[in-house]
């Protein structure tokens, strides 16, 4: 019996062993696996995914860059049925353009035992224009079933040298077998950046390879032209990658941004060296990354730019001595006059000088106006490099790394960093999707140094809320708040540019048809206080009569109904953007003919390391009940080690704000 | 001489209009009572349309638009559709400041340019000229003129001088010219509430509206297309890519549609006809033989959207989807079609407007309407109507996307107006058996077994082919009001025969009641709890419409913790009015035993607007039953 066990493991070895990667090669099993036996969620799955990207030379125009590209994939059910589809985005510069050829494709089906093949016909192939700076290519292949298995192949040939598309390791389905292999010639130096979780390190080879060039010279004086070949050998630096049973990438909620996870390989041109001519540099390390920046007359040389706003920067400061107040001054100056035209960038757009003339600029053209105008006004003013939260984390230099700027200044009593293109930002409370890891800050001549570019100072909501309680249940009241930094950031972008009315009916119906009257903002406009807001409230049925006792939870309609945590397990840390403090000061007066039968107990409790406080105190004293909680989130991000003790505080945190007060009939 | 003298009396009309423009380029200008709920303000749209013939339409347009605040930028709509049939020929925007001072002008080279395919289309040959701005200030106007020429004109831009919520409008007009050879028809809709002066000469119709202030969305409101004002206008005679056509009433249209876009699509080569001949050759019924076709369609095809050129509006040939197994709504359509005739089964291509508003075509204005294809197999006592862009859909299932509202059959003899399946109350039914136990802890242990038909079907089918950890979110989700779920199994069936999903569901949750001092308080509906509470509304504008009712029947046994016995229990309740009703009742069957019963409907139909209020009453007082408690005490 045990024998036969292993000769049958043994024989799905040699199977899985046997599988032939040509193209063309699908085989019966292939087709037969009605799921994937290491992910039987997947609906789809690459069975074989290759490429090759290298550099060939062309006389007369040089090295292009050559990507060759071979994937076969499963598609078990109708949920894996976009995998059919393929889009490809060619990048277009002035008349230089990326180009396919060579699309080949089939898909596999079985039927009766038998194979059917089905091939990618011409008129199955679309290319369109997307933008001046991209053209796209579709195809979409035909007789897709649940069990069909696609293969397809094309080449892309690229007249961008410095620009590598990212070697994708991980995908949304899992991958069976990756080969990938990169083929660079002695004269381009690539850095190679890795990312993700999967542990991932390419075989290194050096080969030869030559350079054939046709001469042709024309003989004076003897007749004809003649034609000879010469040579150029050189060694090329070749490295493969060989995986096996790649697992998906799964999405989970509150990550900043699931591509900081995706394994992948980015090879970053650094310089080139070609015979008989100079080092070229690209980028190497950050000191290079940040010079190139600087160096760029859309960057460096924009900061130097002074003319077209000295006499209105004078005018603004001349009476102003103080640093601090010179830095806001400036920088409302700077919000209030440009405006953001929805661009990201560290290179300028239009440049500084149209877009101040124009009112109306990218990240860059403001920013770098921005840093250029607090320099002039005699301040340690610094750009500073950044990545959204959507283009990821830069862990590795590169100048895609990065894709925004913003400002930084040093003062005698701390740093500030500023960015004018949000309209309700303030120093120190950058636009939410620019919180993300490090920045790095660009001294002049290009040295740079890092910084936390997570809020250090918790964004708090203090809620202040008197109410009411009468005996059937239904209470009124005033509640008051006062949110700072993030929160009030939050509340600003969300209320001042809306209608009014819009606004209250959205907010009664957040709350479940609470009726709201008196409502007041204060501070809305003025981003150096905190946003005050006001009103006063009726709701209904917040309290269930059970014969001659009233129950009730002390928060009433601002009780956390829910924990936002639902997954049971988790792999990447928790973003939370920011630390944030919310507290609770509520007073209760009870219906009359009521005492207090009992009250939940005080309480206090928290996650490891001091990630979270939770902290609840109440009291009653003759016909009036006061709670006092504070609710606090020290870190901006949890690692996925906490994720047990960050779900069961919330579900701890839900509970206890769901307790009840009980009152008897007095 | 007569005519002569009307014509110079319009020649004056228009120049006064025209000239009196200048002061609309200043916002200082905008009445006040049109700034109330707007975003923006229409100042004036001058829409004017020469049909030249049959095949040549140039289409003039001129806006001026001021916007006050950021969400109102959308409204100044400075984008152009073109095509190899749509020629651009003057395409300009000029922006002014508050003041009425110019201060940007952008030329038509300098719009984006863009390929016009949404998400679900794999290709379109449409494209898009927009206009990207960034305001420097609010408020601001733009002055927009855009003039194409086409050689299709089977569609003919209608006036609708309301194009979105928000949005004000001020002045607005149409004008539409046409030779002597083609006859204009037109329909005016949703005008009751809205003055409409109307000019018609021999080859020249003329509309205008002023002065109507914007109007801003509520739910459970009449869709948009039922409330808005429009023109519809249509040529009798009209091109389409190149093939032209004369069509008075939808009759005309439909044998056009039949005999010159469908008929000669049906190529399915012999060996697919012999091959679907045998596959229902056993079948008793034409029925039978349709859901083996259907079934067979749904498992060889998948939507795939293609538009190029008359593609746009004829199906692709049925043997190229015999070949590529994909098409669009058409080609899928008209492929099951011609299966179905295959065998000898009769079926109709029909038109609709597909989504979950239920909007119906104009039945008394035949033109170019709807935006979606279905199949309809006429059989002596109803009309089947089948969805071929699923691969999931039951047969004869449509759900919410193409239900309850009229569309355009297509026969060779010419098109009829139908209207689609109704899913009735009755129908929308979800039934929950459901069994719990309280422990002394306050520890919940539940087994759901839930069964949903009609639409509340559609709301849940395709969790079949969720993933268990989606699964897993999606139950906790649906029981949010209980803290800490952990769901210990799930077994969904759906049942594709009889229409029905069917779902057994096990999960506990670890303090699911309150325990204050020796008393427990639980609430008995643990597992169908009504959240859904419609928005309140200042001040209702809009009549309240229920789109479609359902209706759930819950039964739950309830096994009560041993240490504790009845302090207290809710009342059993009654409501019954116009929108729906609402009963539960709690049976004592032992010491520790408990049966609650419960049954809620809510009917679909119109209401007025004073309605909404008692309306929306009867889901707050629902929410509140739902959350009755019961009190226990420690024995």
């Amino acid at each position: 019996m045990r024998i036969l066990v292993l000769l049958i493991s043994l024989c799905f070895s040699i199977t899985a062993f046997a599988q032939d990667y040509d193209f063309g090669k699908v085989s019966k099993e292939e087709l037969l696996e009605k799921f994937n036996p290491l992910d039987s969620t997947a609906n789809a799955t690459y069975l074989y995914k290759n490429r090759r990207t290298y550099f060939q030379y062309n006389q007369g125009e040089g090295f292009e860059q050559i990507t060759e590209v071979h994937e076969r994939i499963k598609i078990y059910n109708q949920e894996g049925f976009d995998y059919a589809t393929k889009q490809i985005r060619l990048y277009v510069s002035g008349n230089s353009k990326e180009e396919i050829s060579g699309i080949k494709g089939y898909t596999y089906n079985l039927k009766g035992g038998k194979i059917e093949d089905f091939k990618l016909s011409k008129n199955g192939i679309f290319d369109s224009e997307l933008s001046k700076y991209a053209n796209q290519v579709k195809f979409t292949m035909p007789n897709i079933k649940p069990g069909s298995v696609i293969e397809y192949k094309y080449r892309i040939l690229s007249p961008f040298i410095s620009n590598v598309d990212e070697f994708i390791l991980q995908h949304d389905i899992p991958i069976k077998k990756l080969e990938a292999r990169f083929e660079a010639p002695e004269y381009f130096s690539f850095k190679i950046n890795v990312k993700g979780y999967l542990s991932v390190a390419p075989v290194v080879e050096t080969k030869r390879d030559k350079i054939i060039f046709q001469n042709k010279e024309r003989n004076y004086g003897v007749q004809g032209t003649t034609f000879s070949t010469s040579n150029l050998d050189f060694d090329k630096k070749v490295d493969t990658y060989n995986l096996d049973n790649i697992p998906a990438l799964k999405e989970e909620s509150y990550v900043n941004n699931m591509d900081n996870y995706r394994s992948s390989v980015k090879y970053e041109l650094s310089y080139t060296k070609f015979p008989n001519s100079n080092i070229e540099y690209y980028s190497t390390t950050w000191e290079d990354v940040v010079k190139r920046i600087y160096k760029s007359s859309d960057f460096g040389s924009e900061l130097d730019k002074k003319g077209y706003y000295e006499d209105d920067i004078d005018a603004l400061i001349s009476s102003v001595s103080d640093p601090a107040t010179r830095v806001a001054v400036i920088f409302n100056f700077v919000k209030s006059k440009i405006k953001w035209n929805g661009y990201h960038g560290y290179y300028t757009d239009k440049g500084v000088k149209k877009a101040y003339k124009e009112q109306v600029g990218n990240v860059a053209d403001i920013n770098l106006m921005l840093t250029s105008m607090l320099k002039y006004a005699g301040l340690n003013a610094y750009p500073v490099l950044v990545s959204t939260r959507r283009n990821g984390i830069p862990i590795f230099p590169t100048r895609e790394g990065y894709n925004y700027v913003v400002s930084y200044v040093k003062l005698i009593d701390g740093v500030v960093l500023l960015d004018a293109t949000s309209k309700y930002s303030e120093p120190n409370v950058l636009p939410y999707k620019v919180l993300n890891w490090q920045g790095r800050v660009i001294s002049e001549h290009g040295g740079s140094t890092l910084i936390d570019l997570y809020p250090k100072q918790k964004s708090k909501n203090s809620i202040a809320m008197m109410a009411t309680l009468s005996e059937n249940g239904d209470i009124d009241g005033g509640c008051r708040s006062i949110k700072t930094n993030h929160r009030a950031l939050t509340f600003r972008e969300s209320y001042n540019d809306v209608n009014k009315d819009e606004y209250l009916e959205k907010l009664e119906n957040e709350y479940n048809g609470i009726e709201i009257a008196d409502y007041e903002v204060k501070n809305d406009l003025d981003l150096s206080k905190p946003i005050v807001e006001s009103y006063k409230f009726v709701k209904e049925s917040q309290a269930d009569i059970i014969g001659d006792k009233i129950y009730f939870s002390p928060f009433f309609f601002l009780k956390t109904s829910e924990s936002p945590f639902k997954l049971e397990k988790r792999e990447f840390p928790v973003d939370f953007g920011y630390p944030s403090m919310t507290s609770y000061r509520i007073i209760i007066n009870i219906p009359e003919g009521y005492k207090v039968e009992s009250i939940p107990e005080p309480v206090a409790f928290m996650m490891p390391d001091n990630l979270g406080v939770f902290k609840y105190n109440i009291s009653a004293n003759g016909n009036k009940v006061q709670l006092l909680v504070d609710s606090e989130i020290n870190e901006s991000i949890i690692s996925s080690i906490y994720y047990d003790a960050l779900k069961a505080y919330f579900s701890q945190l839900v509970e206890k704000e769901a307790e009840q007060i009980v009152l008897t009939k007095a | 001489m007569y005519l002569k003298s009307i014509l110079s009396i319009l020649f004056l009309l228009i120049t006064s209009t025209t000239f009196s423009q200048d002061n609309l380029l200043t916002s200082f200008t905008v009445p006040a009572n049109l700034i109330k709920n707007a975003n923006a303000i229409v100042r004036a749209n001058d829409l004017q349309i020469n049909l030249k013939s049959s095949s040549e339409m140039h289409v003039l347009e001129k806006r001026i638009v001021t916007v006050l605040n950021k969400e109102g930028d959308d409204a100044i709509n400075a984008y152009v559709h073109y095509d190899n049939n749509v020629k651009i020929k003057d395409l300009e925007v000029i922006v002014y400041n508050a003041g009425g001072s110019q201060i940007k002008k952008i030329k038509k080279n300098d719009f984006k340019d863009v390929s016009a395919v949404d998400g679900g289309t794999l290709y379109s040959d449409s494209r898009v000229k927009y206009l990207e701005y960034t305001p420097i200030g609010y408020p601001y106007t733009i002055e927009f003129v855009c003039e194409t020429v086409t050689s299709n004109t089977a569609f003919i831009q209608s006036f609708s001088p309301i194009s979105d919520y928000f949005l004000s409008i001020e002045n607005s007009t149409y004008q539409i010219t046409f030779p002597s050879d083609i006859t204009i028809r037109t329909k005016e809709k949703n005008f009751d509430n809205f003055e409409l002066i109307k000019e018609e000469i021999s080859g020249v119709i003329k509309y205008k509206v002023e002065n109507i202030p914007a109007i801003k969305p509520e739910k459970y409101a009449p869709a948009f297309f039922d409330m808005a004002p429009k023109v519809l206008v249509v040529s009798n005679k009209f091109t389409l890519e190149g093939v032209q056509t004369q069509v008075e009433n939808w009759n005309d249209f439909g044998k056009w549609m039949y005999h010159d876009l469908i008929k000669n699509t049906h190529d399915l080569p012999e060996s697919t006809i012999t091959m679907i001949k045998n596959l229902v050759k056993d079948e008793p019924s034409d029925i039978e033989k349709a859901k083996k076709i259907y079934k067979y369609v749904q498992d060889k095809t998948r939507y795939i959207s293609v538009q190029v050129g008359i593609g746009g509006w004829k199906p692709f040939n049925a043997s190229e989807v015999d070949k590529l197994g994909y098409g669009d709504c058409k080609a899928l359509t008209n492929y099951t079609m011609s299966l179905l005739k295959a065998v000898g089964i009769k079926s109709n291509y029909t038109v609709v407007y597909a989504g979950d508003s239920q909007r119906s075509l104009e039945d008394d204005f035949a033109a170019m309407q709807g935006n979606h294809v279905i199949l309809n197999i006429p059989t002596k006592n109803e009309n089947i109507w089948l969805e071929c862009t699923s691969q999931k859909l039951p047969f004869g299932f449509i759900g919410d996307f193409t239900d309850d509202r009229d569309v355009l059959v297509i026969t060779p003899e010419g098109g009829i107006i139908k209207h689609t399946k109704k899913y009735n109350v009755e129908e929308n039914i979800q039934t929950i058996n459901g069994n719990y136990t309280v422990s002394n802890y306050g520890m919940l242990e539940a087994d759901a077994l839930i069964k949903s038909k009609g639409i509340q079907y559609d709301d849940k089918y395709w969790l079949e082919t969720e993933t268990e950890r989606d699964l897993d979110t999606y139950y906790k989700e649906r029981w949010r009001y209980i803290n800490d779920i952990s769901i210990s199994s799930m077994d969904i069936k759906n049942n594709k025969q009889d229409i029905e999903f069917i779902e057994h569901i096990h999960f506990n949750a670890t303090n699911y009641t309150k325990k204050i001092g020796n008393r427990m308080l639980l609430t008995i509906n643990a597992l169908n709890r009504n959240i859904h509470l419609p928005d309140r509304y200042r001040n209702r504008k809009f009549p309240l419409k229920v789109k479609r009712g359902f209706k759930d029947v819950d039964e739950f046994k309830v096994k009560l913790p041993s240490e504790y016995k009845i302090e207290s229990l809710p009342k059993n309740a009654s409501i019954e009015n116009k929108y729906g009703s609402y009963n539960t009742q709690i049976i004592s069957k032992d010491d520790n035993t408990l049966v609650y019963k419960r049954e809620f409907i809510i009917n679909d139909g119109e209401f007025t607007k004073e309605d909404y209020t008692a309306f929306r009453g009867f889901y707050k007082e629902v929410t509140k039953l739902d959350n009755a408690k019961i009190a226990l005490i420690k024995k």
